[in-house]
């Protein structure tokens, strides 16, 4: 927190933004979602989806990894979860979507908590492994159920509809997305203002003494799995949605790997963070292959390795980060703020 | 009787290349407790490196394999060097996170040298059939059990009888107590990746000559996870072993009951021995419980 | 200091390693087929302008060798026909899918050198998607409202079926290099067109031909027969008809053992076919993965006393270079000739290949089976000028259907799409591996299955 700010008052103290740039910031930053679907083109518009929908779920991934400690390689499985639930419900048995969506996030917060168990007795390396194992499993699951899932097979949803109106296109879903994002960031900014919240912040500095201090270890982590768990069933259910096919190819290990690397890239245990890193994450590629195109004019050759480039860059830009600024994105934006709040004495 | 013999046979010699992986990933925990994730990308180097070497460049097998285990020793003292010397200290899932992001980049550059379509692998290994009371398997699955067998005898008395491997114990143990005897810790951690290194590599050839040059060599590198928690992720023996139980369970029950359950048999062994045992059947037991 | 210094280390040797990587590439002999230049301009505005069709940079690259092989017609230079193309390159079937990808492209090229259609030249904007049917659901939404594509050349079976309810919302004709009967019914799939004849046809077919040898063997009973197929919608596409098939000739559904990318090794589950006393196995897979349960059935010694058949997919020269000794004495059903078989529809892909530095054998058959799907796409592109309508889906749909006994010169059988039935293709042919090499074993058998449901 920044010096020179009194508070006067414990509720001025215990508010979200205290300063008056920081009121400016949240204005211009609103102002510029509300008008961008406006202005941008399709490309950006689907890119800014794919951001918003990979935002809710890193948000959901930070809580359980960045807050409470708690490593998980199952993102990937549980984001499947939700998608597939959402399939289920609206096709299978013909739950109107808003429904299913909400339905879809308690039966992953449900799965997640059943996969959460084994956190209670293990941490760190040993969690992360059985939380790969739960990702296989719940891989094998989905693949292995044709009649529910549609197996190896994709199953095709019906585009959803609002008020009368089909919302078919990224423009229309846009506003879908954003809903949902400004509520996941509310929700869980104000999740860490509570005693649930703090909860998981004291087990994941030190569990022990956590534990000495009344926090039922037990109780919340497994609340932790279940409440990371509800906003990334709403990530799979906004993708089902938004997609109309579910395939369980996008929801491998690698997809797990992907929220990682948004979160630590972003910032561990940052809603801002969990933001910023999945907009880099996302627009990464995107950029790369669109640089890519502008160079295949006199580079042909530079194109048809663009999707190793991706991945190599993806690589790169995880080791780059971790060695370089640990704590991410999130970080290199405070000490941007700071040089300029400070200048022209910043040291 | 007969398919059961096969199936042993198939289990026993698969499960040696789980073990052959499995090696390299305990060889590294033991000494430094990070778990490597980029394993198979090690795979991959092995593989791609021979089949440059003896099936493009044309030169003898023994250089080609040679050639392999110098790339992969230099590869592994290089990964040390750069990407997890820094991370000494750094919470346990940026080191994860490292090893995985090398994965991604390894796997990257070999698909950018070499592409990724699949490429029949350079005939070395003889691959006449034997057969052993009735069950029959191809030389060369025989070769990675032998091989097998020749790492841990050579790892058992690396680690008894020569002073870097009385050092890796020491550093393994208390690395405190370690460096005050005059040991380089950084030394060990770096001899650690290229000796684990090394092992995955030759595994990788073994896959290779298999499945052919592809990159769907490093996908068996995810297999290792229920061997080496199986096995106890630092005990030598617990990876020969937790490697041949895998295979054999992942033999029957694709032979015995099929329809895919052999995928996912590891990995709901790996949750059971995790909730009663997590430390594994020869592991060190020092987990901390909470 | 020390932290910053091993930053600048790693970022030093990264760069080295990718130039060095991405400069070696093409020096590279053996390397494996340098993917097709598929990629093109697709999306975002800036790319758009370089959108010149693709002839421009590759002419560029071999002036003298493009000119000899464009004699008449000369370049084509009107507004462009947008194409789109979803390959795979680097997925699970990019073993088989990028030398397709490269016969799509090289067709192109070829008929924009050669006035195009109707002087107009054919834009194909083409991009691997990995054989994951969420990059091809994202390529497909990225070329219908982005770069407003009038058709599009499509690849797997999963993908293409998940993507039936948009093609026929969309009206966006779709050749995918998926012979699935589900893409058959012009009722349900108004806009998907099969150049092939279906799997379901194809392992149909095999198994006539199955009980013919099985009698030319002096053996009674019926035969036991096992599928080994890919685990997607693709293998399991033709199992259910050819269980019917099978049922209906008193024989035992076919055991199902689902070929899975991360095992290494195919012995258990080849072992599971012995075990069951299969004396027929069905491979619905790419030549990768038939390739190594052919080497797996070899070392079980199950080979020659089990016939191993293969559908189109593995019906190739990969799979013989693959599996070596293992795949002598294979069967294999393909609608499409072979390269070598001199057909007449070969020449202009020859010619064409030979001035691109590579020949036609080398490529194999899936290079003219992508030449051939894109070629009949452009007849129906001609055919729908001449019409004098306006290009649209609807109106390319039409003159597709208008197609009668269209002559692919011998590539495959001549095609006839009709609005109630989207099969160019109703006959293939066996090929059995003699010495190593495809020899045809059948004349071209006609198949017809019924595709209502």
């Amino acid at each position: 927190m920044e010096s020179g700010i009194f508070q006067t008052t414990y509720q001025k103290d215990m508010a979200l933004r205290r300063t008056p740039a920081q009121f400016i910031r949240l204005g211009v930053l609103l102002a510029f979602v509300l008008v961008f679907p406006f202005f941008a083109d399709n490309y950006w518009l689907t890119l800014a989806n794919q951001i918003g929908i990979a935002a809710v779920g890193a948000i959901g991934l930070n809580i359980l990894v960045g807050y409470t400690g708690q490593i998980s390689l199952g993102q990937g499985a549980f984001l499947g979860v939700g998608a597939y639930a959402t399939g289920i419900l609206v096709k299978q048995m013909g739950a109107p979507w808003p429904l299913a969506v909400v339905a879809a996030c308690f039966i992953t917060a449900l799965v997640g908590m059943l996969f959460g168990i084994p956190a209670l007795r293990l941490k760190g390396l040993y969690l992360a492994i059985a939380t790969l194992a739960a990702q296989e499993i719940i891989e094998w699951v989905i693949i292995h159920s044709p009649d529910l899932t549609g197996g190896v097979e994709a199953m095709v949803i019906p585009a959803p509809t609002l008020f009368g109106q089909r919302i078919n296109s990224d423009f229309r879903f846009y506003w879908v997305i954003l809903v949902c994002l400004i509520l996941t960031i509310i929700l869980t900014t104000n999740l860490f203002r509570t005693r649930t919240g703090r909860a998981f912040i004291a087990i994941r500095d030190q569990d022990i003494a956590a534990s000495v201090m009344g926090v039922n270890l037990f109780r919340y982590k497994l609340l932790a799995f279940a409440v990371s768990s509800f906003f990334v069933g709403l990530a799979g259910a906004l993708t089902a949605e938004y997609r109309t096919i579910i395939s369980w190819e996008r929801f491998t290990l690698d997809t797990s790997i992907l929220y990682l690397a948004m979160i630590i890239i972003g910032g561990l245990g940052s809603v801002t963070g969990a933001v910023m890193g999945a907009a880099f994450m996302t627009l990464l590629p995107a950029m790369l292959q669109l640089l890519g195109r502008t160079a295949g004019g006199f580079m042909p050759n530079i194109l048809q390795q663009i999707p190793f480039l991706q991945q190599a860059f993806f690589g790169l830009v995880i080791i780059l980060f971790l060695v370089f600024e640990p704590e991410g994105l999130a970080r290199m934006w405070r000490n941007i703020k700071d040089y300029f709040r400070l200048w022209p004495f910043s040291y | 009787m007969s398919l059961f013999l096969q199936l042993t046979l198939t289990g026993l010699t698969n499960g040696a290349i789980y073990a052959l992986i499995a090696l390299g990933v305990v060889i590294i925990y033991k000494s430094s407790g990070v778990i490597n994730f980029a394993q198979g990308a090690f795979l991959l180097v092995g593989a791609y490196v021979t089949y440059w070497v003896v099936g493009q460049v044309g030169a003898p097998w023994p250089v080609g394999v040679l050639a392999t285990v110098v790339v992969a020793a230099l590869l592994g003292i290089l990964v040390e060097r750069l990407a997890l010397r820094p991370l000494i200290g750094e919470p346990i899932i940026s080191v994860i996170m490292v090893t995985i992001g090398l994965s991604s980049l390894i796997a990257a550059i070999i698909s950018l040298i070499w592409g990724t379509q699949s490429q029949p692998f350079p005939s070395f290994i003889p691959n006449q059939n034997i057969t052993i009371f009735g069950a029959v398997t191809p030389a060369d699955r025989l070769y990675a059990l032998v091989l097998c067998g020749v790492f841990l005898l050579g790892f058992i008395l690396f680690f008894r009888f020569t002073s870097e491997g009385i050092a890796m114990r020491a550093v393994a143990d208390d690395q405190q107590a370690a460096m005050s005897m005059g040991i380089s810790i950084q030394r060990i951690f770096a001899v650690a990746w290229a000796i684990a290194a090394v092992v995955a590599a030759v595994a990788g050839i073994l896959v290779a000559n298999i499945v052919g040059v592809s990159s769907d060599v490093s996908r068996i590198g995810l297999q290792v996870f229920p061997v080496v928690i199986l096995g106890g992720l630092d005990s030598i023996p617990g990876a020969i072993v937790g490697g041949a139980v895998i295979g054999l369970l992942q033999a029957y029950t694709g032979g015995y009951i099929g329809g895919g359950t052999e995928q996912v048999i590891p990995f709901i062994i790996l949750v059971i021995v995790l909730m009663v045992k997590p430390y594994g059947l020869f592991g060190q037991t020092r987990i901390e419980r909470v | 200091m020390f932290r910053r210094l091993t930053v600048w280390w790693i970022v030093a040797v990264a760069l080295a390693l990718l130039t060095a990587a991405c400069s070696s590439a093409p020096a590279t002999p053996a390397a494996p087929a340098q993917a097709p230049a598929a990629q093109q301009p697709t999306q975002a505005p800036a790319a758009q302008q370089t959108a010149a069709p693709k002839t421009e940079a590759a002419k560029a690259t071999e002036p003298a060798k493009a000119a000899a092989a464009a004699p008449a017609a000369g370049k084509a230079t009107g507004e462009p026909i947008k194409i789109g193309g979803i390959f795979d390159l680097t997925g699970a079937t990019g073993d088989v899918g990028t030398p397709y990808a490269k016969g799509v492209q090289h067709y192109v090229e070829w008929k924009n050198n050669n006035g195009g259609i109707n002087g107009r030249p054919i834009q194909l904007i083409g991009q691997d998607y990995g054989y994951k049917v969420p990059n091809a659901e994202q390529l497909y939404s990225q070329y219908t409202t982005q770069d407003k594509v009038l058709a599009i050349q499509g690849w797997g079976t999963a993908d293409t079926e998940a993507l039936r309810p948009k093609i026929s919302e969309d009206k966006i004709p779709y050749m995918s290099a998926s012979y699935s009967i589900n893409l058959a019914n012009p009722k349900e799939t108004p806009y998907n067109f099969l150049v092939g004849t279906t799997y379901s046809e194809q392992l149909q077919a095999a198994m006539q031909w199955m009980l013919q040898d099985w009698k030319a063997k002096g053996k009674t009973g019926v035969p036991k027969i096992a599928y080994l197929h890919s685990n997607s919608g693709f293998g399991l596409s033709p199992l259910d008809d050819g269980d019917k098939f099978a049922t209906s000739n008193g024989m035992e559904k076919g055991l199902r053992i689902p070929m899975l990318a991360a095992t290494a090794d195919m012995t258990a589950q080849l072992t599971q076919a012995q075990q069951y006393g299969a004396d027929y196995i069905f491979i619905q897979n790419t030549s990768g993965a038939g390739a190594t349960a052919l080497k797996a059935a070899k070392s079980l010694g199950m080979l020659p006393k089990v016939q191993v058949v293969c559908l189109n997919w593995c019906t190739d020269d990969l799979t013989v270079k693959l599996a070596g000794e293992a795949a002598e004495g294979l069967v294999g059903a393909s609608p499409f000739a072979f390269p070598d078989s001199s057909a007449a529809g070969m020449k202009d892909m020859a010619e064409f290949a030979k001035s691109k530095g590579t020949t036609i054998e080398a490529e194999g058959l899936h290079y003219a089976q992508g030449w051939t799907t894109m070629a009949v796409m452009a007849e129906g592109l001609k055919r729908a000028l001449d019409a004098g309508k306006p290009l649209s889906g609807e109106n390319l749909k039409t003159a597709l259907e208008t197609m009668k006994d269209f002559d692919t010169g011998g590539v495959t059988t001549k095609l006839t799409f009709t609005p109630d039935d989207h099969r160019g293709s109703k006959a293939l042919r066996l090929y059995q591996v003699k010495g190593g090499k495809w020899t045809p074993m059948t004349d071209y058998i006609q198949t017809n299955l019924s595709i209502a449901k």
